[in-house]
Formats: structure tokens, sequence, C-alpha cells
């Protein structure tokens, strides 16, 4: 049996009321609940306040460049699918410098966790606005109220091929952990958007405000995650955000499909080539 | 065989056309047909960057000793053109011949100037006649060619089988054939005895025909090379390809990349994971790589790139050669980390760095820049068979469990002596660390201290201070007496050779440094060389002399460096060094 405690490094020093402690929190848990091996899990975190999250979180893990997460994990799950592979960005990391990655992690189906904490600004670099900013929200780097829509990450992720498309408030650790869980166990690409308050920088969209406006999809009872119109449906409504699995397909993982052995990493290759191997391909040149 | 009375040691034969003729088809062919009869091949593609329409020529060059790059005349012109050569021909060697189909040469055809002869032959019309289809001027080509070089008929019909037996059956074989038995025969009407280039036929010793793209990729293959991340881009795209096709037998994997920054970081995390990785790229690829190199720097993560030089900046030109893109692997990226550029002056040795690099970038835990040009890259050449015998997979300070035992301090940047620290990999037991592309510290968690951030820095730099001995030293080639040195990297190398060959002909002796490892930079035998020098030549394909600026910038020294430089997108012809290096004395 593992306990949270496994995965605690260190505590974490974000601002106090920062959403990222409630997935901090989540993660813990759904890693024990799963009984995962931190010594066998791989976390990858990009640039932003997230980023900090694997200082604090017992596993391997890889700090990668702004936006490149996704590149990086699908590297270490295809170099060794045996590793668990957790991928966290922030919504800059993932909507605007890292957009192009996360279009074909998405469409490729690797079996990587992707979850992509949305605060709806750039906190880390003062407050900027962000691609899920909306439409006239005033930052220092729109002064006068940004002139582009927001964008929406799981649309554009069903659009693309996602099999694992959902969202959670990180004020429900409960709730998000048990959607992570379902999302690390899913044999596939998992994308799990995050709605995290900024206390310190965003003033508009707070906890507060995503409490009055988030709704469960569960909560109809005929909703269907495994069907792709209702899904559709569910996320063309403009009358508050739906929270929970939205989408879910089973569909080959990208490993399974290319790799030569998914059971065998090619991590563990004996390196020794044989000298009629060798000559048999001299053999072509001759 | 002989040329009127002279043995044919040396012959260049152009093939002309516009793309889509299939000029490199029935180029490949007559290099394979000269190979095994026993001469050394060294191609030459002048294709633009469109798959239909534009001019587009192919030259095969082939000697009884080792040649390297384009001679600096052509023998043979074989145009189904008369456009797409016309503008080549004041490379005519004199007793030259010309054979061409088309407008263009005028009504007087066949017509010998200055002892070169140009004739009219009607390739597609031959094809038309006899096979209502234009597809077998490529053979009738092969035909004519046959008559002039003298080709051995047999090896060119086990070459036939071999294109053409699997694929399309017997009936295209035995047409294929026929069609260049037409050739020979319209040809052997046409062309005067004098006009011959007969060639020697020789043992085929076991040599390979090859492509600089190819020998890295077999040599990555060999160094154990097991996952490969690349978005695909002129000229360097071959090495992935051949990877893709034979990695399942090794349980690797090649993935096509949604672009240039995914495809290094893709390949870091695979490394981080413990496979050998690599990408290949050019140009505007290798700028996208910028950041991930850097990366790769910073959290000292091996990796190869291979990096195919094309013609820039900006798209440049994707199909054509140039050395523009030095600088960028020496001072690209943002910041100061350690880095290995190396640039393999020969075929064999595209070969063989390729298998070392996997060994220095996990020896040094830093990128190692496997740097070649599209003259390299993509002709082919011939090579002694490759041996297995010098390739050792070394995965340096890679710990295993056991080293790791009861371990409850591992620290990935342990501040060691040669500032290279024991490596775990993820699924280790007691091996836990962060891999950061912040400043870290010893564990791998972010640490901005000031003098945590001196002791890291100085950790990675030092690893790579010196010019190691498992770096390729600079290679001295010719005269050592001589006081006229030459330096050059890359495919320079072959006309090099044969300029100080010219040179010694006119009665200058010369003496080459053939720099291999371009960074670290090998300062102490640079500076050697130029103490041994009163002038010193310094051969490059690009607009600003990048070698130079490097030498300088490295070197102290009063000898004077000229510059002999060549940004046309065209590799060097030997005359262009020697003749310039003449002019200057």
């Amino acid at each position: 049996m593992r306990n949270e405690k496994d995965f605690h490094l260190s505590d974490p020093t974000w601002c106090r009321g920062c959403g990222i402690y409630g997935l901090f929190t989540s993660l813990k848990r759904t890693a024990a609940t799963l009984e995962l091996d931190p010594e066998k899990s791989v976390v990858v975190t990009g640039i932003g306040c997230h980023g900090r999250l694997n200082n604090h979180f017992k596993s391997y893990g890889f700090h990668a460049l702004h936006g490149r997460v996704l590149p990086v994990a699908s590297g270490v799950k295809l170099a060794n699918p045996s590793l668990s592979v957790v991928g966290i960005s922030g919504d800059g990391d993932a909507y605007s410098i890292g957009l192009g990655h996360l279009i074909h992690a998405l469409r490729r189906n690797i079996n990587v966790t992707y979850l992509v904490v949305d605060n709806r600004l750039f906190a880390l670099t003062q407050g900027q606005t962000s691609p899920t900013s909306q439409m006239g929200y005033v930052s220092p780097s729109t002064p006068y109220g940004t002139k582009e829509r927001p964008l929406d990450g799981l649309r554009l992720a069903l659009a693309s091929g996602g099999t694992f498309i959902a969202r959670e408030f990180s004020g429900h650790p409960k709730q998000l952990a048990s959607l992570i869980g379902k999302g690390m166990v899913h044999s596939g690409f998992a994308l799990i958007e995050v709605l995290s308050p900024c206390l310190t920088h965003n003033k508009v969209v707070t906890a507060q405000w995503f409490k009055d406006n988030i709704y469960r999809v569960d909560e109809d009872p005929h909703f269907d995650p495994r069907n792709r119109s209702q899904a559709w449906e569910k996320l063309q409504e403009r009358d508050g955000i739906p929270v929970g699995l939205i989408y879910i397909e089973q569909r080959p993982s990208y490993e399974e499909l290319v790799l030569p052995n998914v059971k065998q990493p090619l991590v563990g290759n004996d390196l020794s080539f044989g000298i009629e191997r060798f000559k048999k391909i001299m053999e072509e040149f001759e | 065989m002989k040329k009127n009375g002279t043995l044919i040691t040396d012959i260049s034969v152009m093939i002309a056309g516009r793309a889509g003729d299939g000029v490199l088809f029935t180029g490949n062919i007559l290099a394979k047909i000269l190979k095994r009869q026993g001469w050394w091949i060294s191609t030459y593609r002048d294709f633009p960057s469109n798959i239909r329409g534009e001019s587009t020529n192919y030259t095969i060059r082939a000697g009884l000793n080792k040649i390297h790059g384009q001679a600096d005349e052509v023998d043979v012109f074989m145009a189904f053109d008369c456009g797409a050569i016309l503008e080549h021909t004041d490379k005519m060697a004199e007793g030259g011949i010309l054979l061409c189909d088309g407008l263009g040469l005028g009504k007087a055809a066949p017509a010998r100037v200055k002892g070169r002869t140009y004739h009219m032959f009607p390739l597609r019309k031959l094809a038309r006649e006899h096979y209502q289809s234009e597809l077998y001027k490529n053979m009738i080509a092969l035909g004519a060619l046959s008559y002039i070089l003298d080709l051995d008929f047999r090896v060119m019909e086990g070459l036939i089988s071999e294109a053409f037996l699997k694929k399309k059956g017997k009936k295209v074989v035995e047409d294929n054939i026929r069609a260049v038995q037409l050739g020979y025969s319209e040809a052997k009407k046409a062309v005067e005895p004098e006009e011959l280039h007969p060639l020697v036929r020789r043992k085929d010793t076991g040599r390979l025909l090859i492509s600089g793209n190819e020998a890295i990729a077999l040599g990555a293959l060999a160094a154990g090379c097991r996952y490969f991340a690349a978005y695909p881009i002129c000229p360097a795209t071959e090495i992935w390809q051949w990877l893709a096709v034979r990695f399942p037998e090794y349980n690797g994997l090649a993935v096509q990349a949604e672009d240039e920054l995914a495809a290094l970081n893709m390949a870091l995390g695979a490394s981080f994971a413990g496979a050998r990785a690599m990408t290949s790229t050019s140009g505007p690829g290798a700028s996208l790589m910028m950041e991930a190199f850097s990366l790769a720097g910073m959290a000292e993560i091996p990796v190869v790139v291979a990096h195919v030089q094309r013609a820039g900046p900006s798209t440049g030109m994707p199909t054509k050669t140039e050395q523009g893109d030095l600088g960028q692997w020496i001072y690209g990226a943002h910041g100061d980390f350690p880095r290995i550029v190396i640039s393999p002056g020969t075929l064999e040795e595209c070969f063989e760095f390729s298998t070392k690099a996997f060994n220095l970038a996990e020896k040094y835990q830093c990128p190692v820049i496997l740097l070649t040009e599209q003259d390299y890259g993509q002709n082919l050449r011939t090579v002694k068979s490759f041996s297995l015998s010098g390739v050792k997979v070394d995965r340096g300070k890679l710990i295993s469990q056991g080293e790791l035992g009861e371990t409850k301090d591992y620290r990935r940047y342990r501040l060691v002596e040669d500032g290279i620290s024991p490596r775990s990999l993820p699924g280790m037991k007691n091996g836990l660390h962060m891999v950061e592309s912040n400043e870290h510290d010893e564990y791998g968690y972010r640490d901005e201290d000031p003098d945590n951030r001196i002791r890291m820095m100085q950790k990675r730099m030092r690893k790579l201070e010196n010019f190691s001995s498992d770096l390729f030293a600079p290679k001295k080639w010719g005269d050592k007496e001589s006081r006229i040195g030459i330096i050059g990297f890359g495919s320079t190398f072959g006309p090099i050779h044969e300029a100080m060959a010219q040179l010694a002909e006119m009665g200058v002796k010369a003496k080459y440094l053939q720099m291999r490892t371009l960074w670290p930079f090998p300062k102490k035998k640079v500076e050697e060389f130029f103490d041994s020098c009163q002038k010193v030549f310094v051969v490059e394909n690009n607009f600003s002399g990048q070698l130079a600026r490097l030498i300088q910038s490295e070197v102290q020294t009063p000898v004077q460096i000229g510059n002999i430089l060549k940004y046309s997108s065209q590799a060097f012809r030997p005359l262009e060094i020697s003749t310039a290096i003449q002019r200057a004395l």
C-alpha cells in the first residue's frame, strides 16, 4: 500500500490559495491510489508556476523548456513504455508556445497523461494575457484589453482526435484525483484541463468565479462521454463551463502501433552488432 | 584501353535534363557499373529543389585512383535536353563529346569545335519509335554511354535485372536490355572512333558505393542508436529514412516529429530515458533546434545531431551545398555550455565519426553535432568496405542498478573533478533525480544561489576544457617542409588534395591541415601548423570565412591568413583552389 506521503518530497511554495496546490494534492492521491512506484514514474513539466511541481513531487522529473513538455514526455514514453509518464503544462505552455505539439500528441494518441493548469494568464512573468484570457482582458501585455478570442483547448482536442478529454476545477481535489486516475489508466493520450485560480494576478477569474460558472457533465443522466456528438454539444454550450470526463474513446495507443515490441523497451536493447548482420548491410552497397 | 594512345585514368560524365527526366536513376546505374568495373567513384548532383521541370544535372566521375570530389572538367555530356546542358559546356574537356536530344545545338550538328564534338542524339524519338514510350530514353542513353565508354555489358545486364526484375518482371528487364542495345548501336553509327573514351576494366575489390547520409545512418545503427526523431528537410532526410526502414529489426524507433523543436526535444526525452538518440536536420531546422540544443547542454543529456548543410540563409537553396552553418553550432543557442562539433572529411569518416559521436555524447553528457554538407550527404562515393572492428559502444558514466546499490544520496549532477557525473535512468531504484532546464543543484533541483551557479557552470564547462585525445585531432597532409599551408574542413577535403597536386605541378609545395573537430577547438595543433607556415589559406564554402574567423579568435599568430571562399552553392573544383593560391603567392 502506498500513501500520499510516498510522493511528497517537500512542501511547495506557490502563493497562498494557488490552484496548483489542489493539483499537487490530487496527483499525490492518484499516484498512491494507483500504487505507482516513484522510481518508475516520470513527471515532465513546462515553464510557469506549475513547473515547480516536480521540485516537490517525488518521482523522476524533467523540467522542460517552455512549451516542450509533450515532445520530451513522448520521447521518454517511447523509449521506455514501462514508465508512467505525466506531463504538466500551464495554459501558456500548452495552448500558446506549445500548441503545435499538443495537436500532434492528440492525433498520435501516445500514452501520456497531460494536465493543463489553466489560470487564464501568464502568472510567472507577472500576469500577461494568455490564449485562454477572455476577450477584452486588461493586463500588462494588453493594456487596452485583448482583442483576441480565447482558445478552447478541449474543443480543439476533440477535433484533433483526442481519446480522453476532461476538465476539473482545482478546488475539487477529490474529483480531480479520480479524473487523473482515469486518465492514467486510459490507454492513450489523456488531456485534463485543470481550472486553477491565480489569486495574485487574476482578479476577474477567481476561485469563486470558477465555482459559479462550472457545471458537472455527469449530472445529466443522459450524457454519455463515449458519444462524440454529445461531447461536442457540451463543449459548444455557452452557459457555464462543463467539467468532468467529457469524451473517451478506445483506440490503440501510438506505442502499441509503432514499437516493434511494446513489452521490450528499446532502452533495454543489447547494442552489440553481429558481424554477419553488418556484412549483409554492406552487400546492399556493393 | 586508351584514348589517342593515353590510358584514361580519370573521367567525368555529366548527365543532364529537366527534373523528372530520370537523370539521377541513369547516373546511379552508370556509377554502379563503373564501380563494378573497379573504378573509384564520386558523383555530383546539381538539382533544383523542384520535382519536375527545372534543369538538372548529375556528374559521375570515375578514377583509377581514389577521388573524393568533382573534377575541373567534364569529358562526356549526355543530355535529355540541350538547354539543360549548354550552360555547362564551358567545362568541357578538350577531346570531349556531347550527345544531346532536342533543340539548341543548331543545324550544324554533329560539329567539331576546338577538338570537342557535338552530336544531336534523338533519345526520345528512338524511345517512341521502338517502345512507344519516352521512358526508355534513359536506357538508350545508357546504351550510347556504353559504346562511348566501352562498358561491360554483363555488368549492365546484371544491374538492370537488380533494378527491375523483382518490381516489374522479366519482360521489363528484357525491354530495358534491348533499349540499351539500341542506344549502343545508334551511338556506334553516330560517333567516330577518335571520339570514344574507352575505360579499362579492373576487379571490383569489395568496395561500397554509398552516400554520406547512408554512411552516417549506418554508423548510427552500428553504434547502437535506437531512437530517431526528425522532421523532413533537404538534404538530410535520407539518414532518417534509411534508419526508419531498418529499425524494427533492431527494436529501434524512428518518429516523424511535427517540427524540429519537437524532434530534438523528443530525442532528449528518449536519451534521458536511456536510449541512444539522434536527430538529423539542415539550416532552418537547426535554427529551430537551438533552444533544445541549449537544454541538452544545461541538463547534460547526450544526443547526436547530424546536420547536413545546405545553402542558406533562410530557406536558401535546399538542395545545394554550403558550409555556412559552422558558426551556428559553435556560437549558437543561448548561454555557455559544452558542445562537440565534428566534421568528417571523407565518407569513411562519415561512418567513423557517426559511430563515435554516440560515445562522445555519452562520455561527456553533452550534445554532439556531426556537421557535413549536401555534397557529402547526397552524392555517392566509393569507399573500402566499412569495418565493425573499431566500433565499440561505450556508454560512459551511465551507472547500473548494481552500482547504485542501496545508495540514499544519489546526485545526478554531483560535483566531480572531471565535471561528468554518473547518470542513472528513470526506472532505476535509488537513482531518483530531476533533470532541470533551470540552473540546479547537485540533485537537479532548481537553485539560483550565485555560489551554486558558479560551481555548476564550472562543472559543466570543465567537461571539455581541454582538447582531449578521444576527439578527432586535425590531420596533416602534404609536404611537411612546405611553408604554405591550407586549412579546411568537411567536403573540401577532395578538392584541396587535388589542388595540392596541381600546385606541385606548378612548382608550389603545400601542406594541408584537415580540421576534424571544430569544437572544442584544437588550439595547440592549429598553432603548431601556423608556426610552421609563412602563409595559410583557409578554404571554405561560405561567404564570411567562418572557419578563418574561428581560427583568428582562437589562435594568436602573425602569419597572414588568405581566405579562399566559394558561396555559389556549388562545391569547389580543384583548379579554383590551386589558381587562387598561385595568384596570391
